[in-house]
Order: C-alpha cells, then structure tokens, then sequence
C-alpha cells in the first residue's frame, strides 16, 4: 500500500497548483462582464437593460443584454466567427491527415528497415527544436519560390494564381504535427508486445486482418494521442500561420493577436469565456458519456 | 507489383513512410538549408540577401566586433553572449519551478483512482486549449498595481488596518518568470504523471515489506522510475522557453531581451535575415546537443506522450 | 485517457466545429445589409445610411483582398462599399510595418491593397513591390489636403495616397506629475525614473534622442548614433516599459505617468482621465502617415480603384472622424463633418490631439527609411535594451 496514498500535504499542493492554474482563466472571464470598455481594471457588471446601448465615456451604464454585452457584440462580430471557422477546419484537416501519415511512418520506423531510416527519424526532431519564425519565414519563402515557378510555367494569372491561403496553412500544420504524432506512437509501439500478432498470425489470419484486428487497436490510444497534440498545436498556432496565410484564412489566434495589441476590449476576453465553456461542455460530456457506459458493464 | 511489395520488408517501410517524409523534406528540411545558407549571406542595403560564404555574422554572435569605443581594430562585444545567457539562465529557473510545481501535482493525478484521474488531467489540459497569447494578457490583469493580487492583498490589509503599497509586480523580470512558468507547467505535469503512472504498485508494498518508511521509498523507488518524465517534461519546457518572445514581449514591458526577441527582431525590424538566421541555426544546435545528452543518460521513451 | 473517450471528444468538437462553421459561413459570406438592392439607399446594421458613390466605377471583379492594419476601419465604411458595389471585402491584418513588409517581400501573396507607414514605402518602391497610381481613375484625389501631398517618400504621389496621420509626443498625466516636461530632453530628468512608457520603436525613440542632441532624426552618421547610443543608454533604465501595442492601458492603470506615445493613444487615455495631457516637444514631434499602396500583381486593381475612390469622398471618409482619432488629412470629409455633423467635427478640431497647431506640424519631423544604416539603428536598440 503506498504510504503516500492520502498525505494531506500531496493533496493541498495539488489544490495550490490547480489555483494558480485556474487563477487567471477566471479573472479572464470574469473581465468578459466589465463594464469598461478601456478593460484595464475591473469596474462592475453592467447594471441595466435598455433598448440601446448607453455609453457614458468608456463605461457602458446599459445594453440591450445587460451584463452579456460583450458577447452580444460578439456574436454580431462576422470576423470571429469567420476566424473561428477557419480555425477548426484548418485544426481539423491537418490533425487527420497527420495522424494518418504519422502513424504510417512510426510503423515503419519501428518495424521495418530502409533505406534513409537514420535520416528520417532525426529529421522528425526538427521542428521540436527549430524557432517557429524561422520554420514560417522558410515555408513562406519556398511557397512563394514555388508558386512563382508554377505560375509562371501554367500561365496562371488573376484568380487562378496559386498563393497563400488556407491550403498553405493546413500544410504548413501538418508539417509540424507530424512529427509529433509520429514520435508518439512509436513510442507507442515501442512497448508492443508482439505476441498477439504472433497469435493471430499462427490462428491463420493474413497480415492485413491482424493490423486490423490485433495491432492497430492495441495502438489506439497512442494515435488518438497523438491526434489530439497535433489537433491542439494546430488551434493555437500563431506565427508559421501568420506567415503562411491569405486573404480570408485567418484564424483566431491571429485575430485575437491583432486585436490584443491594438484593442483590448471585453469582448476579446467573451471569445476567450465562450471557448473555455465550449471545451468544459466537451469534457463534462465525456465524463457523462464515460459513467453512463461504466454503468452499463 | 502488389504481390511483390507483400514480399519486399523493405519496400514496404519505405512506402509507409514516405507521405511523411515528402512533408519533412518539402517544409522543414528545404527550408532549413535555405536558412542555413543564408546564415552565411551578407545583408544588401535593403535587406536583402547577399548570397556569398562569410562568417561575419556568426564572428558577431560571438562577440568579436570591429565597432570599439577606444579606437582599437576589434574588441569583444559580449551583447549578444549576455542576451544566450539571460536565455539559459530563464529557462533553467522556469524548468527548476516548473518541476517543482509540477511534481506533487502529478503525483496527486497519478494516485487518484481512475476514475477522477481523466477528470483531473483534462482540468490540466484545459487552460491549454484557450489561446496561448490571451493566457499572458490574464497574467497581466492579475499582476499590475490595481490587478486582482493586489487589489485582494489590499483588501487583506484592510481587514487588519495595515498599510499597503500597491506591489509593483508588472514589467519585471520576475513577472517574465512567473508567465513563463505558468504557461509550461502543463508540459511538464503530463510526462511525470504517465511515468509515475506506470510504476507498479507492488514495489511500493515490496519496499514497505522491506521496512522502507515513506521518505526512503519516495528517495529509491518514486523518484527514479519517474526520471524519464521529468527528462521528457524538461526538454518539453526548456527548449520552447528559449524560443518564445511572447511572454517577455508582454510581461517584462519589452525590457526583457531574450534569444526569441533577437532572433524575432533580426527578421522583422533589423531585416537582417542573414543575422537571424545565424542566431536561429545557432539556438537551434544548442538544443539538439542539450537533448542528445539529456536523452543519451536519461532515455527516450513514452513519457514525452501524453498517453 | 481510454480510447472510447478521447474518441467522444472527437466527436463533440467534430459536432462543435460543424456548428460553427455552418454560422459563421452563413455570416461570413453576407454584408450586414437590411435593405434589397433594387430600391432606395443601402443601409448598414447600424442605421447608417450609405452615400451613393461619386463617381460611380465600372467594376467586374467581385472581391477585393486588403492587407491592413488591425482595427483601423469604421465598421460602416466596410458595409457600405460591400453593399454599394457588391464586392466582398476580405481583410488580413498586422500589426507592424515589418510584419507587412516580411510577408509581401517574400512574394506568393494576392493582396491587393496594403497601407504601410511613411518611411517603409521607398523601400517598397525599390523592391518592385507596388505598381504605379492611375490618377485618372481617382477624381476623389483632390479631396486630400495639400499638406500631406507629394510629400518626399512618394514625390507625386505615383505609389500611394494618404489615410491617416498621426504625431508621437509627450504624453503626461498632470495630476501625478508636478513639473511637467515641456521638450524630449525634459524626458531624462531622474524624478520620472521608473514612470515612463515608452513607444518599442526605435527609430522613433533613438530619433527623439538625436534631437535632444541636435542631430537629425534620420542620420546615418556613425559618430552622431554612438552619442545617442550613450544619451539613450541613460534613459533606458528610467523607462518602465515599451509599448507600441497600447500604451494607454498603462498610463491609464496608473502603472506609469508619463512617457512617449502617439495621437490616437493620447486621445483615447484622455478620454478616461482629463488630466492627461500631450505636449510637443520643443524640438519637434515625430510625424508620420499611413498611405494606401497598389501592389504590383494586384488581381482586382478595378476593385482597389473603386474602394479608393468611394472611402476618399467626404461624405464616407468622415466617419473616421468618430472612433478613429487620428490626424485627418482630408479635407472634404473635415467640411462635410463641420456642415453636417459638428458635434463629431468640434471634437476633433477643438482638440490639440487630433488638430495640432500649425507650429507643431511645421517643427515635427519625418522618419525616413535610412538603408543601409538600418541595422545600426537595431544594434543600438538591441544593445541599449539588452544589457539592461
């Protein structure tokens, strides 16, 4: 039995670590009701509703929504919503492919020799180490070289021209998520125990029935892993996105960037409430989902 | 052709690695040998580059400068020597706190029964999935004079009719800290909870068996079998710190000038890509000879996962 | 973490995302119109009731791409060109002259419009970056104040047209502050050490420090920026921060006093707290302007042509006037607002901010592009900054 199990003092520092993680996430959405608009300390909740929205310098004194004005001007907000979109269907399409390809490539890293094999698998460490301008100020210069070529050489002119947008920030994310989900599942793979495959092959399955059936299920939670580091590397990207986008793929963290250097209204801290709220539903179903099927066995 | 790649191990690792490698090759490997053969470019007048072989801009990081004060030939400008060193320094600290707060924590996750367990690391997870630049803004709602620490350590003081002076905790070094370390600690929190989490439980009853009180079996049993996760956890934490300009940029006021700051700086304000790529090639082998060694004692393994 | 639940998680924000896609492509794709096009004048969500443009343009390109600045547009002039022409506006943003700059010199982009500051616009030039102005297709032209013509960046102005323009200066928050400082040298006094902001541009800060020395903001003389160098080395440990993103939060928190910062700034901290005040230096204030540029490969030139046009007039240009203070070069818009809206207009004249004196105008000072001196402006900053 450990000793440690129930120390008073483990579960107090736990609770510690948990308040200061906590502690600005629920300033942030506290200040998402400031009635300032300045937003540079909190000055109370909106007191009243009205018809319009009644100013008195930067303080708001009334609003159609009372004290969620802020995400009433957010909801209003085309930009964020658009930004939001992009965001998720770039998250998305890079996490599935590169999961995909990923998990291929840890496949054959662990289990196959090849040619290169050396090469490769220290060139997935790269993008751990490399500075992230770098890395898009490099995928920058070689898209435009390349669309440069092949637009000159198909005579693509006007709308038609390949340029940066969002096809180059998806694959400019699976670039760096890649990497990632590959090195996870082969750490995945690295404990495998090979003998259920033996088994299997011994029972008369061929190899492709025993991935299906044996190996890549027993894989799983490593791939789903690494799906969801590739999925939250790509929402919170920044800088390669920033220079690997176009007009009408911007993304949130981009967004949001821009407008925190400029303006830092509450809505900005209403975006940041209503996406914490969004994955706190997630999570909270998940246990629901989780109990409800634990109760079943 | 199929039947013959059925047969063909090796043709077939290389085919199953290939959409992966195309993607490293194309947009990581290119563009590193660009950077790398800019770095020993020279800047045109405009920014641009010069493409030659000198080594004027590594000479330069390294401090060796003909621009001296007393008139001598060349002299020894440690400006830039001075700024790697803050860096190192700042993610020594951020690391040594990081592990720090992040060890009960994930000791705490990795006793907990498995129930609570996904419930407790997905409250870890959380804050991670909100922006990243809007997390460092909190931090600077919560530390200058009339943020929320002080306003409640005011309100604290009140209660007991002291006197207080508004702590001047924003645009400081220590302010960088703290945002450094806030905004890793989860990276270090995953890889030892899944190295604690794969001890076996019967060592701990073997080592109570053998008459071992807590402390020893914490000190010869807990502590070395999570090594790996704190090996993962450190380069997790201390290679990014070394490359963030955020957190200093919002946090220490633009005062704090570290590896990430210059390096952004040379692409953008100087235009001076020839320097920031010598700087970024030069940040860049320092973490991979700091990870080789890391992982060369210490292991590589499923820890740096966050399964 | 099971499989089963991490695969549910997939799944919600599967859901999630669908949602918001659905919403936001439904919202994205339709200008904030109330009215159909066939009758009467456009109306934007606001109740803001669209000019007719003057002149009208022939336009066949249906989308126009402008690389911006971020928050620089009244909302109502956006709506009004989409419902007026029926053109999708689609907007990109930065922050910083150099940001814009790292983007479109590496090339692959289709924007057709950007709106860099005064002094990076020669370099654009240079770098074959923009295509020339067709003045003909811009009658509206003529609605600019001289003053911020043909000015020595663009003589002519066959790259670009102005937008707005601003002054960085002393800004000063009088109740906290006895002797308030009345030049950039003031700046240096030891009783401000520790409450001063200032702006993270170095061309700006090391030029103020050339003219407390005499110099000229745009020298390229080594000997003359070692002197700043040392001058500025002095100040550096004074200042309690750099900040070119927003200043005023600072000033305004009460976390500095006083320091350097530019117009729309000064004006929106003043707007919190009436004893802030902004002064130009008795040496001069820097001067700056941001300008529209046409970039060279741009794919809806008849569209750029067309928003250019119909935001210059003054019926559309004063809304600027509302949120966005800054110095407003367009003098059809300031009588349009004088005529027609003169409590917007008052504020804006009344106010030192917005409408500096003529002396201060005539005493402030351009940064220019400096060239191949441009690193050793950054090494000072580096090095001032650095050894901190």
């Amino acid at each position: 039995m450990n000793p440690h199990r129930r120390h008073p003092l483990i579960q107090v520092a736990a609770v510690l670590v948990y308040v200061f993680l906590y502690a600005p996430i629920l300033v942030l959405m506290l200040y998402s009701f400031n009635a300032s608009r300045a937003n540079v300390t909190f000055e109370g909740f909106i007191p009243a509703f009205s018809e319009r929205v009644e100013m008195k310098g930067s303080m708001v004194q009334a609003s159609p929504c009372g004290p969620f004005h802020w995400f009433c001007e957010l909801s209003k907000n085309d930009d964020v919503i658009e930004a939001a979109g992009n965001t998720l269907t770039i998250a998305f399409t890079s996490t599935i492919i590169s999961t995909i390809i990923g998990t291929m490539a840890a496949l054959a890293l662990q289990r196959y020799e090849f040619k290169l094999k050396g090469f490769s698998q220290l060139s997935l460490y790269i993008p751990i180490v490399i500075p992230e301008i770098v890395m898009g100020i490099g995928i920058l210069t070689l898209f435009s070289q390349l669309f440069g070529v092949l637009n000159g050489a198909l005579g693509l002119t006007g709308d038609s021209r390949l340029s940066l947008g969002l096809g180059t920030v998806i694959v400019s994310h699976i670039a760096f998520s890649v990497p990632f989900v590959t090195l996870v599942v082969q750490a995945r793979l690295q404990g495998f125990d090979k003998s259920f495959e033996e088994a299997a092959m011994d029972l008369g399955a061929n190899e492709w029935t025993t991935f299906r059936r044996v190996t890549f299920p027993m894989i799983l939670p490593g791939i789903l892993s690494g799906g969801l580091l590739a999925f939250t590397l790509s929402l919170d990207d920044f800088v390669i996105t920033f220079f690997t986008n176009g007009p009408g793929s911007t993304t949130l963290p981009i967004y949001v960037y821009g407008l925190l250097r400029r303006i830092i209204t509450p809505q900005v801290n209403a975006l940041s409430t209503v996406w914490i709220l969004i994955v706190f539903t997630a999570v909270l179903l998940l246990q629901l989902l989780q109990n409800r099927e634990q109760k079943q066995h | 052709m199929l039947q013959r790649l059925r047969e063909n191990k090796s043709a077939q690792g290389t085919w199953l690695a290939t959409p992966t490698m195309l993607w490293m090759l194309g947009l990581l490997i290119i563009p590193l040998i660009l950077t790398t053969i800019i770095s020993f470019g020279q800047r045109s007048p405009d920014g641009n580059v010069i493409y030659s072989f000198s080594l004027d801009n590594y000479i330069r990081l390294f401090g060796y400068s003909t621009d001296c004060d007393a008139g001598q030939a060349s002299c020894f400008n440690p400006l830039y020597l001075q700024i790697l060193w803050r860096s190192i320094s700042l993610a020594f600290n951020t690391t040594i706190w990081v592990i720090v707060l992040a060890y009960p924590l994930a000791y705490f996750i990795a006793r907990a029964t498995p129930k609570r367990r996904n419930t407790y690391l997905f409250m870890v997870l959380i804050p991670l999935w909100t922006n990243f630049v809007i997390r460092v803004y909190a931090w600077m709602m919560l530390l200058r004079k009339e943020g929320a620490i002080n306003i409640v350590i005011g309100w604290v003081a009140g209660l007991f009719g002291l006197d207080f002076q508004p702590l001047e905790m924003l645009y400081t070094p220590g302010a960088v800290l703290v945002g450094m370390i806030y905004e890793f600690l989860p990276f270090m929190i995953l890889p030892i909870f899944t190295s604690l989490e794969k001890i076996d439980g019967s060592l701990y009853e073997a080592a109570a068996d053998l008459g071992a009180n807590a402390i020893k079996t914490f000190l010869r049993v807990t502590l070395p079998l999570s090594m790996p996760g704190v090996v993962a956890g450190t380069i997790l934490v201390f290679i990014p710190v070394m490359g963030t300009f955020i957190v200093s940029d919002i946090l220490g006021g633009r005062q704090v000038i570290l590896v990430g700051n210059l390096i952004q700086r040379q692409f953008l304000d100087a235009r001076d890509p020839t320097f920031g790529s010598a700087a970024s090639l030069i940040l860049m082998i320092m973490t991979l000879i700091v990870t080789y060694f890391y992982t060369r004692k210490f292991g590589f393994g499923e820890e740096i996962v966050v399964a | 973490m099971s499989k089963s639940n991490v695969l549910k998680l997939l799944a919600v924000f599967a859901i999630a995302s669908m949602l918001i896609t659905a919403c936001g492509g439904g919202g994205a794709t339709e200008p904030a119109a109330t009215e159909p096009a066939a009758s009467g004048p456009k109306v934007t969500s606001t109740g803001f009731e669209c000019p007719e443009p003057s002149p009208r343009v022939e336009v066949t390109s249906k989308e126009l791409n402008m690389f911006v600045w971020t928050e620089y547009f009244p909302q109502d002039m956006l709506d009004c060109f989409e419902l007026v022409y029926d053109i999708k506006l689609n907007r990109d943003e930065y922050s910083s002259n150099e940001e814009m700059y790292a983007k479109l010199s590496a090339g692959g982009t289709a924007y057709d419009l950007a709106q860099p500051t005064d002094y990076i616009v020669p370099l654009m030039i240079r770098q074959g970056l923009l295509q020339e102005l067709d003045h003909a297709q811009m009658p509206n032209m003529k609605n600019f104040d001289e003053g911020w013509m043909n000015q020595e960046f663009d003589p002519g102005n066959k790259y670009s047209i102005p937008y707005l323009a601003g002054t960085d200066a002393i800004v000063v928050n009088t109740d906290a502050v006895e002797n308030v400082p009345q030049s950039w040298a003031d700046l240096w006094k030891p009783e401000y050490a520790g409450k001063m902001v200032f702006l993270d541009d170095s061309r700006a800060v090391i030029g103020a420090t050339l003219l407390t020395l005499g110099y000229d903001v745009n020298t390229t003389d080594p000997a003359q920026l070692e002197e700043a160098k040392a001058k500025l080395a002095e100040l550096v440990p004074n200042i309690k921060l750099f900040d070119s993103d927003s200043p005023k939060t600072a000033l305004i928190a009460g976390d500095v006093d006083l320091g350097m910062t530019w117009t729309f700034e000064a004006l929106a901290a003043q707007q919190e707290n009436p004893a802030i005040q902004y002064i130009y230096p008795t040496e001069g204030a820097i001067l700056w302007q941001d300008n529209w540029v046409m970039l060279k490969d741009a794919a809806h030139a008849d569209a750029a042509y067309a928003w250019l046009n119909y935001t210059m007039q003054g019926d559309v240009f004063w809304l600027t006037l509302i949120d966005y203070t800054y110095i407003n070069p367009n003098k059809a818009a300031l009588e349009f607002a004088k005529a027609n809206h003169t409590d917007v207009y008052s504020a804006y004249a009344d106010s030192p901010i917005t409408n500096p004196p003529a002396e201060a105008i005539a005493n402030g000072h351009g940064i220019q592009d400096v060239g191949d001196a441009t690193p050793l402006y950054d090494d000072i900053w580096v090095e001032v900054k650095g050894s901190n």
